[in-house]
């Protein structure tokens, strides 16, 4: 019997070999490499000297990063809560019995495949001042006097507008066909019991449809807190984290550190600052979500 | 069945490893195929092993990152080079622009640079700090290049304590665009085709009065940027006219903007937004000009060849006017550079050299783009003499105000400059509080 079982390890472990020793080259030893480089000034050519804690001390001090961080947190904020509305909306308009449900289907889902330069690109060229199509329509109804235009990238709060809105329509579609294939599994029975019972629309909603719905609502919230404290490209190509740095996310003061000012050492400082925010969140999420579970049962 | 099993683990064990491998295999051969996509068919791929030994042919690789109408010049460059030196190939090898400092810095660090490089004189200083680049000037007395055949100017920002670490193939300055067309139209063109304009700062305002004055509305006086490059460029180039001394001091340690004089050019700048002869937040100053509704327009000479190539559009080209005491303008220069390489080889250094003076010498092809020969040779050549407005802002090679040759010089422009600037252009920051802010932020830049 041991032996059986020993040869079955050893044959999973063979399996599992390949992957393993990739992983660790190409996963594992660049972050350890990473958490050595907090502690040099090192830049793109070479480790310099050793400097200890220097940028850790640094990088509690420094401005800029929380500035960036606070960025990227409003951009978790504008887009979590919006995009899960968002997604559970058009699940249920895609899931409706009508003949536009594929057209639905496909149209919600077309600009996830899109690339993000892509999807910024028309972002911009939508919001741009006087051939934008949102100025032209604007001036077109005439809410907008003919020799004034609205500088949508220019202004703090119309850009996070604008970086939300395309963040949203751009990556909606993966979290929507979560969303719709949750709905579809709710057993119909449930619905026809519900109609028996005098249930109206909004009930059956409120009490069977959203509560069906909250396991993958809650992994989709966790998957997009992570991702949009992530945030870089879309922002970077829209409006390159300007009017005077208030939309640039920590994302791209790392990148800026580390490859405009050759500063790996506090660039990778700055990474693993945002590693454990991001660890901490992620626990707390896990830790709430699993006493939810247990007050259940 | 046991024993097939474990056989059957061997060989999925085997065949991945093999593939990850392969995968790696895969990625070298692909690279070498980049890197000898420009060769001619037949020079083998062993360039230096059988070249350096036999000391018959020696093959160099050359690291650009020219697109456009730039990358089919400087591609003619090497083809031309490589017809007509027998004993020497090179093999140009193009990098996206974006990425090319990063790529050339990292790699030269590894060891595996390329043969010769290219370079803008501002990141020069920088290069030369990491250990980038070496000196030249042992290998120029061999070689021969004579020093003195260079514009000064373009030579001086590519010396750095005194020794030479660069050979300056062009200069690329801001220079000013005008539409024949509209120019005419508002009566603001000489009988010798030349806009008619007093060179002053009162001279040049009135001038683009009369523009909106007499052109119809929808026609943008004067076609820039909203914000970074270019009108950072417009505020360098009246800062330097004013005879403001860069932003840092001579030591390079302490920031030093003159205020005075960078809130004069600043405020003239902004001005020109605030008073509608800027198009407030134009999404595209380049399609504003080439499409005919803009009567004049500023940027890099780059942009000739584009202008040239537009069907029936008639433009003009000059220096921008002399608006304050003394001629100036904003301008950078394309320079070859001889990487650090990982074993020194004086044979490949030398072939290196001769080919960059070589580029130089043959500046009318590199000048087919706009940009300025770096040797006053190339200038009396017909060739360039038969090349139209290349002629008329030529003499600017001598009035660029480089940049100190310090390390923090594209970050102090990209990161502070820009910033505050764009603020002001807007016109939701004095020229008093950016210079203010400026100041501070370029001293903080320094110290880091």
């Amino acid at each position: 019997m041991r032996m059986k079982k020993m040869r079955a390890d050893v044959q999973a472990l063979m399996f599992l070999l390949p992957f393993l020793v990739v992983y660790v080259l190409f996963t594992i030893w660049p972050m350890i490499k990473g958490v050595e480089m907090t502690f040099y000034k090192w830049t793109l050519i070479k480790k310099m000297d050793f400097i200890g804690l220097d940028n850790y001390r640094q990088v509690l001090q420094d401005r800029e990063v929380w500035e960036a961080l606070w960025h990227s947190a409003i951009f978790v904020v504008l887009t979590t809560p919006t995009m899960i509305v968002l997604s559970i909306s058009l699940a249920l308009i895609a899931n409706r019995q009508s003949v536009l449900q594929k057209f639905y289907r496909s149209i919600f889902f077309i600009p996830s495949v899109l690339s993000v330069a892509v999807a910024s690109y028309l972002g911009l060229f939508v919001f741009q001042p006087y051939t934008g199509l949102v100025n032209s329509i604007l001036h077109l109804i005439q809410m907008l006097p003919g020799d004034k235009e609205i500088f949508w990238l220019t202004e703090r709060s119309l850009a996070w507008i604008v970086i939300t809105l395309i963040t949203l329509w751009w990556t909606v579609g993966f979290n929507f066909i979560l969303h719709l294939s949750a709905i579809q599994e709710i057993p119909d029975e449930i619905y026809e019991a519900a109609k028996l019972d005098g249930a109206n629309d909004n009930q059956i909603f409120w009490r069977i449809t959203l509560p069906y719905l909250t396991p993958i609502t809650k992994t989709i919230m966790m998957l997009q807190i992570i991702a949009s404290f992530k945030v870089f490209m879309q922002i970077y190509i829209i409006t390159g984290g300007g009017p005077l740095d208030q939309t640039r996310p920590i994302i791209q003061l790392i990148y800026q550190t580390g490859f405009r000012k050759n500063n790996l050492g506090y660039a990778a400082t700055m990474s693993y600052l945002l590693f454990v925010i991001l660890l901490v969140l992620s626990a707390l999420q896990y830790w709430v979500n699993n006493r939810k579970g247990a007050e259940d049962r | 069945m046991k024993k097939r099993s474990i056989g059957v683990t061997a060989m999925t064990l085997l065949l991945s490893f093999s593939m990850v491998l392969s995968a790696c295999g895969g990625n070298g051969n692909s690279g070498n195929k980049a890197n000898g996509n420009n060769n001619a068919a037949g020079v083998g791929s062993e360039e230096s092993a059988s070249g350096d030994s036999s000391g018959e042919k020696v093959s160099l690789s050359f690291w650009t990152m020219f697109d456009g109408g730039d990358g089919a010049n400087m591609q003619s460059l090497v083809d031309e080079f490589n017809k007509t030196h027998s004993d020497i190939q090179v093999k140009n090898t193009k990098l996206a622009w974006g990425e090319y400092y990063t790529k050339l810095i990292t790699a030269v660090g590894n060891g595996n640079g390329p043969d010769i490089g290219i370079s803008h004189s501002s990141r020069l200083p920088d290069l030369i700090n990491q250990g980038v680049v070496t000196d030249l000037d042992t290998v120029a007395t061999d070689a021969g290049v004579d020093w003195n055949t260079f514009n000064q100017n373009l030579l001086d920002a590519t010396v750095v304590d005194g020794k030479h670490y660069a050979v300056p193939i062009d200069t690329h300055p801001f220079i000013m665009y005008y539409n024949v067309k509209l120019l005419k139209e508002a009566g603001l063109l000489g009988d010798d085709g030349k806009p008619v304009m007093e060179q002053s700062a009162d001279g040049f305002l009135n001038f683009l009065k009369t523009l909106k004055e007499k052109l119809p509305a929808k026609v943008t006086p004067f076609a820039l940027a909203n914000a970074n490059d270019d009108p950072y460029r417009l505020w360098w180039a009246l800062y330097s006219q004013l005879g403001g001394n860069d932003l840092i001091s001579d030591d390079l340690t302490t920031a030093d903007i003159d205020m005075e004089k960078g809130i004069q050019a600043a405020d003239y700048i902004q001005k020109l937004f605030t008073e509608g002869y800027i198009k407030k937040n134009d999404p595209d100053f380049y399609k504003n000009f080439q499409s005919g509704t803009a009567a004049i327009m500023m940027t890099g000479v780059w942009a000739t060849g584009t202008w040239e190539s537009t069907k029936d559009f008639e433009f003009g080209a000059m220096p921008i006017p002399k608006i304050y005491d003394q001629e100036a303008t904003w301008g950078d220069s394309h320079t070859i550079i001889l990487p650090t390489p990982k074993k020194e080889d004086s044979a490949k250094r030398k072939a290196a050299i001769t080919f960059a003076n070589w580029v130089a010498d043959n500046g009318q092809i590199w000048a087919k783009a706009g940009h300025i020969p770096s040797k006053p040779s190339v200038l009396e050549k017909q060739e360039f003499k038969d090349m139209p407005y290349r002629s008329d802002y030529a003499s600017v090679a001598s009035t660029v105000k480089f940049n100190k040759p310090s390390v923090k010089t594209a970050q102090i422009r990209d990161n502070v400059s820009f910033k505050f600037l764009n603020e002001v252009w807007a016109n939701k920051m004095t020229p008093a509080e950016a210079m203010d802010k400026m100041q501070k932020d370029v001293q903080k830049t320094l110290d880091e």
